[in-house]
């Protein structure tokens, strides 16, 4: 079966190359529909993401952006698919912080090599995640909750949406950093996974802002920080993991556009351009912060930089933890 | 009173042309995806969900669940007619609603289902309007131990319920939990039964099952049989219920609208097995359960109330807690971020207005239901007439469509064939495929509430009985396996003396 679908991406590929990777050059691009491959099931935070800046996107292009969503994996599948794509711009692929920096680490075997098989056009945002905790812990700061721990080893559970996602990979951060012993739950997905946080059969999470933004004004979770550099203006009041005393701790769950290596540099800049400019679209922009995405748009180099920064932080985190999936 | 002025508020909301229109628009797309084999609600609602930005988070909201509700009203129609679920959460309605169909009862079947969706989806917005906020608490009295334990009532009833050899059954049962397994271990990462291809990393969609066991195989076979077979046996009576089928049908519909109702809040259940477990309920009550699997219209009303009161009730958890019980939920639940509204307990008092306008939307999407599928029973009534040679490819291309759009991946579909000669080489061995769907359903959610119970609870077995939800269940557990014992003594004794049966 892979052999065929590979079969097929070659056809592909040898189509379209026939056609013209000569062609493709920036004065003549995009001469025919994008595909915006999305790692993710319909429905998801990437998936949202994909559509809303998509839409604009076919705007800014002058050409249609269709999303493919090709889930499974963790994301490899879409991924692999995206690496076999010829590298002209008609294929780019909707990437997070898992496919980017983490996967490489967590699964034995990959096909693809995320540092060296992308080229990387620019970071759409990042969403923050926030440290909440069930009210009955009685715990208000990052520094009671870490006494809390230490007082009761090997007592006190975090809940994560599954074994290697951003939520699981933070509190492993939390729990290497902080020198604590606590239990890692997996539940199938962030919604579980809160239900019985509130519910208080677990103490503790890392959730993106979205999802534990409206538990925090109903009272029924406390958050104790943010897991950005600086503060989230959604929630000004809650300080940041580094300023709550844990130096260098940073865990957000990040969304960027790539393309296949070896895609052209002007299609590269031009791709740049209109995402950014997409971005910057007052509505755009509402939406996305409406997801609890804060908008970054770096420039491509800005964005290799930051994959390579990160596959090296959580690489370290992975396998100091010994998480792995496979 | 409160209740009045809200919904007065309500129905000011959703009787607005706009609103009104987009309503019927939901309801009668939801009805076309309901229809179709395959391609269910779920698919229609992403693709759609952009289209609904520039429209007010009421509006979206309106037209989005009239998709999810219409869809689970309309299932049923393929079932009965066609042998082949056009949604998961119809798939129990085939096993009476299809052999009332070929004795020449579909017409009394679709008015039944009709008028049990309209009932059972009325009391589900009303419980909705009058105790949301109370309601959606009892997601939270289940944790971990609760599921494990309901999970295993639902799987012994399964077992002792289903019809055909006990045995069998059971072996059935087995081999979905085991499929169950595919794919990656959320708790421990490792793969399971994936042969090393990405393509079963996440384990096999219900959808490949569904369609691979019910749609491909029932094909397989009605080309294998007679060309007769598909034509009814009896010629088409009535359209319209008798006396008699109401009589019959009044009570399966109230029971499955209350279990409906109540399975449809919890997360880990919802429509899909609120019907099966409906169905097993109006089997154990029957007098003569040999009626059950031959056409019995209680296998078709209770199902297909309790499927629609839970898809109605499936949306408490969601708006009241910002907890989406399920993919379909999950994605109301994007819709209404993207428009700024953050579903949760305060949403109630904070956007009276979508609350509202929605929950008096979907009281007048029920109806226009009712009103657009009475008059449609007489157009699908003639698909029995549609030469089989036109009617299998369209059954086909739905359902490839539909196995394909699931995760946009052609290997979902070869998989789903090889399901259709698993499907049919069952049906030439007699082995009943229902214990199978329901293992493969709860199979991971007993597995996994398991799991989580005991790591919770640090490896401590006390905790499912100190629990009284959980003890509660296990007690219930108890007394169906005593039950089978007693019955299958009692029969083996019936059997010893020849000429009882």
């Amino acid at each position: 079966m892979l052999a065929r679908r590979g079969l097929a991406g070659f056809a592909i590929a040898a189509a379209i190359g026939l056609r013209g990777v000569p062609d493709a050059r920036a004065d003549t691009y995009p001469s025919k529909p994008v595909r915006l491959l999305v790692a993710f099931p319909p429905g998801g935070p990437s998936d949202v993401l994909a559509r809303i800046v998509g839409q604009q996107l076919n705007a800014e292009l002058g050409q249609s952006v269709i999303v493919d969503n090709r889930p499974g994996a963790g994301g490899n599948v879409a991924a692999e698919i995206a690496v076999k794509q010829a590298p002209d711009g008609y294929a780019l692929l909707l990437a997070n912080n898992s496919i980017l920096a983490a996967n490489a680490f967590l699964y034995k075997r990959l096909s693809f090599d995320p540092l060296t098989d992308f080229a990387p056009v620019t970071l759409i945002g990042r969403q923050p995640n926030i440290l909440v905790v069930s009210p009955s812990l009685g715990v208000g700061s990052v520094a009671q909750l870490i006494a809390l721990a230490k007082a009761r080893p090997g007592q006190l559970n975090f809940a994560s949406s599954g074994n290697g996602t951003a939520a699981h990979l933070a509190g492993e951060l939390f729990r290497l950093r902080a020198g604590i012993d606590i239990v890692h739950v997996a539940y199938p997905g962030v919604a579980p996974a809160l239900t019985d946080l509130i519910s208080d059969q677990v103490q503790m999470m890392f959730a993106t802002s979205v999802a534990a933004i409206p538990f925090m004004k109903g009272g029924t979770l406390r958050g104790l920080a943010v897991t950005t550099a600086q503060r989230s203006s959604a929630m000004p009041d809650l300080p940041t993991m580094m300023e709550a005393g844990l130096p260098d701790f940073e865990a957000t769950t990040w969304h960027g556009l790539v393309a296949p290596a070896r895609t052209p540099a002007p299609i590269v800049t031009q791709l740049n351009t209109a995402t950014i400019d997409a971005l910057h679209q007052p509505d755009v922009a509402r939406r996305l912060t409406g997801l609890g995405v804060d908008v970054v748009g770096s420039t491509p180099e800005e964005f290799a930089t930051y994959i390579k920064s990160e596959s090296i932080k959580w690489g370290d985190v992975i396998k100091r933890a010994g998480v792995h999936i496979g | 009173m409160d209740l009045f002025a809200h919904l007065a508020t309500g129905f000011g909301v959703a009787l607005t042309p706009d609103n009104f229109l987009y309503c019927l628009l939901g309801a009668t797309l939801g009805t076309l995806v309901g229809v179709l084999p395959g391609i269910g609600p779920l698919t229609t609602i992403a693709m759609l969900l952009p289209l609904t930005f520039k429209m007010t988070p009421v509006a979206s909201l309106i037209m989005l669940s009239g998709i999810y509700y219409g869809a689970h009203h309309a299932g049923s129609t393929t079932a009965i007619m066609l042998n082949t679920p056009g949604d998961p959460s119809s798939l129990v309605i085939c096993l009476d609603g299809h052999p009332m169909a070929r004795q020449g009862r579909a017409g009394p079947a679709l008015c039944i289902a009709a008028f049990g969706s309209f009932f059972a989806g009325s009391f589900g917005v009303l419980l909705m309007a009058l105790f949301s906020p109370p309601l959606a608490g009892v997601a939270l009295r289940f944790a971990a131990p609760e599921y494990a334990c309901l999970v295993l009532v639902a799987l012994i009833a399964t077992v002792v319920l289903a019809r055909g050899r006990f045995l069998l059954n059971v072996g059935m049962s087995v081999l979905g939990l085991l499929l169950g397994t595919v794919g990656t271990d959320i708790e421990s990462g490792t793969m399971r039964f994936t042969f090393g291809s990405p393509n079963l990393a996440d384990g096999i969609n219900f959808i490949i099952i569904a369609v691979g066991v019910f749609a491909f195989a029932e094909v397989i076979s009605n080309l294998g049989r007679d060309r007769i077979g598909r034509t009814p046996a009896a010629p088409l009576r009535s359209l319209w219920p008798r006396r008699s089928d109401l009589a019959a049908a009044w009570k399966p519909i109230l029971r499955g609208t209350v279990l409906g109702s109540a399975l449809g809040l919890l997360p880990g259940t919802g429509p899909m097995v609120s019907s099966f477990a409906a169905y097993s309920l109006e089997r154990q009550l029957a007098k003569d359960r040999s009626r059950f699997g031959n056409g019995a219209i209680e296998g078709v009303a209770g199902p297909e109330a309790a499927n629609n009161a839970a898809a109605i009730t499936h949306f408490i958890p969601m708006l009241t807690l910002g907890i989406p019980a399920g993919a379909a939920m999950a994605l109301m639940l994007g819709a209404m971020l993207v428009q700024g509204i953050a579903p949760g307990p305060r949403m109630i008092s904070e956007h009276p207005d979508v609350f509202w306008g929605l929950l008096a939307s979907m009281w007048l999407g029920n109806l226009m239901l009712l009103v657009l599928n009475l008059p449609l029973v007489g157009i699908w009534i003639r698909l029995l007439t549609i030469p089989y040679r036109i009617l299998v490819p369209a059954i086909l291309v739905f359902c490839c469509i539909g196995v394909y759009s699931v995760n946009n991946s052609s290997f979902d579909v070869v998989l789903a064939a090889g399901f259709g000669v698993l499907g049919y080489a069952f049906s030439m061995l007699r082995c009943q495929p229902m214990p199978l769907i329901v293992g493969f359903i709860l199979g991971p959610v007993l597995e996994q509430s398991l799991r989580r119970a005991l790591l919770l609870s640090r490896g401590d077995l006390a905790t499912f009985v100190m629990r009284p939800i959980s003890l509660t269940l296990l007690i219930f557990a108890a007394g169906l396996i005593l039950y089978a014992a007693l019955s299958w003594y009692r029969d083996g004794r019936r059997q010893a003396l020849p000429g009882v049966r």
